[in-house]
């Protein structure tokens, strides 16, 4: 019976998040995340996190616990984990600091997470066999929310509409890097809605990938911008480490030649 | 010869594309249009050449990854992949002569 997999909790105040640290066990990780509405490298930073929780299944008692903190409410907290700047993850471990990382960079709040968290090695054994990792990407917030933003460095943004092209293309960038390896498919892995869709997560099912997923269907612009980015025209789409592998047929015939394809990913890799 | 009148215009558009292109060894065409025609995003189509699955031997793809050789043929195909009611699905097999003979000898194996 696979567990549920995390997800990124909004924490809205002091009080509600002393108490939620204190409910967690000695060893489990907390992943601290402040952000700023109006601070564009969040949107990001928001995406990166959502689609990392997922990759972890809810353990009782939590063994990793994603929460998210808007830095200007609840101030008293940014002080005490002297917040300079946003996006910033704190990684936290019975109450105390253990690595803090700030940027964008997916690469490097992945390290830095499955550095610390609690090895569950036994226990992930027990589930028979690891599910492929889920992702729940939501859609970022409007674009109304952003022009309504005050713009701290007194900059006007250029027109919306290349403003938008830009963000776009850059929120793809992020988007490609978002997990080892991200399928970018119709409808989700438990409701594909593409025979091909169905296939491509059946056959990583098979190979135990672990991978994240964005459902194309959802979010158009996404689909749309894909499609350019990455100069395919079609979905499914694999993306291993960033780079365009292909469809189906190329992700079948990597399989079929080489026996080692995405072995690093894959659950199978941890037995000895 | 003549395309007038043909009732397949995809599948002639393909194959002349790719064989003028490509001077394949070998150019395999399978309609599996049927078999989608039901499904939710085929609503509202009359055409029954939307998914097609196409082998193709040349070396022309030779020195080239998958990606690449795929999207040469995506962009042979780019208008009939961009109308309406046009190709919808494409899956491809892209093999240089070596590959396929290497692939066919395995088989026999």
């Amino acid at each position: 019976m696979a567990g549920q997999p995390c997800a990124v909790t909004p924490i809205p105040t002091e009080d509600a998040f002393n108490e939620h640290i204190s409910s967690l066990p000695s060893s489990s990780l907390a992943v601290i995340y402040f952000h700023a509405p109006w601070a564009e490298p969040c949107k990001q930073m928001s995406t990166i996190l959502s689609t990392l929780a997922s990759t972890y299944s809810q353990t009782s008692p939590p063994s990793i616990s994603f929460i998210s903190l808007d830095a200007e409410e609840v101030s008293d907290i940014s002080e005490q984990y002297d917040v300079s700047q946003v996006p910033l993850v704190v990684l936290q471990k019975d109450g105390k600091v253990v690595e803090s990382v700030t940027g964008t960079d997916a690469g490097r709040v992945r390290s830095a997470v499955e550095k610390h968290v609690a090895t569950e090695g036994a226990g992930k054994a027990n589930k028979a066999g690891l599910p492929p990792a889920q992702t729940v990407t939501k859609p970022p917030p409007s674009q109304s929310a952003a022009d309504s933003a005050v713009h701290t460095n007194g900059d006007t943004p250029s027109t919306t509409e290349q403003q938008s092209e830009e963000d776009l293309d850059e929120r793809l960038g992020t988007l490609v890097k978002a997990a080892p390896v991200m399928l970018f498919m119709k409808g989700t892995p438990s409701a594909p809605q593409c025979g091909f869709s169905r296939q491509t997560v059946a056959l990583l099912r098979e190979k135990g990938v672990r991978y994240g997923f964005f459902n194309i269907l959802a979010d158009d612009d996404v689909r749309q911008g894909l499609k350019a980015f990455s100069d395919w025209p079609t979905f499914p789409q694999v993306y291993v480490g960033g780079e365009l592998v292909g469809g189906l047929d190329i992700l079948k015939e990597e399989f079929e030649n080489d026996a080692e394809f995405l072995k690093d990913y894959s659950v199978h890799a941890q037995k000895a | 010869m003549a395309e007038a009148g043909s009732q397949t215009p995809m599948e002639d558009a393909m194959r002349r594309k790719i064989i003028e292109a490509l001077a394949p060894a070998s150019l395999e065409v399978f309609n599996d249009s049927d078999a989608h025609a039901h499904h939710k995003a085929m609503r509202g189509s009359t055409s029954r050449e939307t998914h097609f699955r196409v082998f193709i031997t040349s070396d022309a793809f030779k020195s080239k990854m998958q990606p690449a050789r795929h999207r040469m043929v995506y962009a042979l195909l780019k208008d009939e992949m961009a109308t309406e009611g046009g190709i919808h699905a494409l899956q491809l097999r892209t093999r240089t002569v070596e590959e396929d003979e290497r692939a066919k000898a395995k088989e026999a194996a």
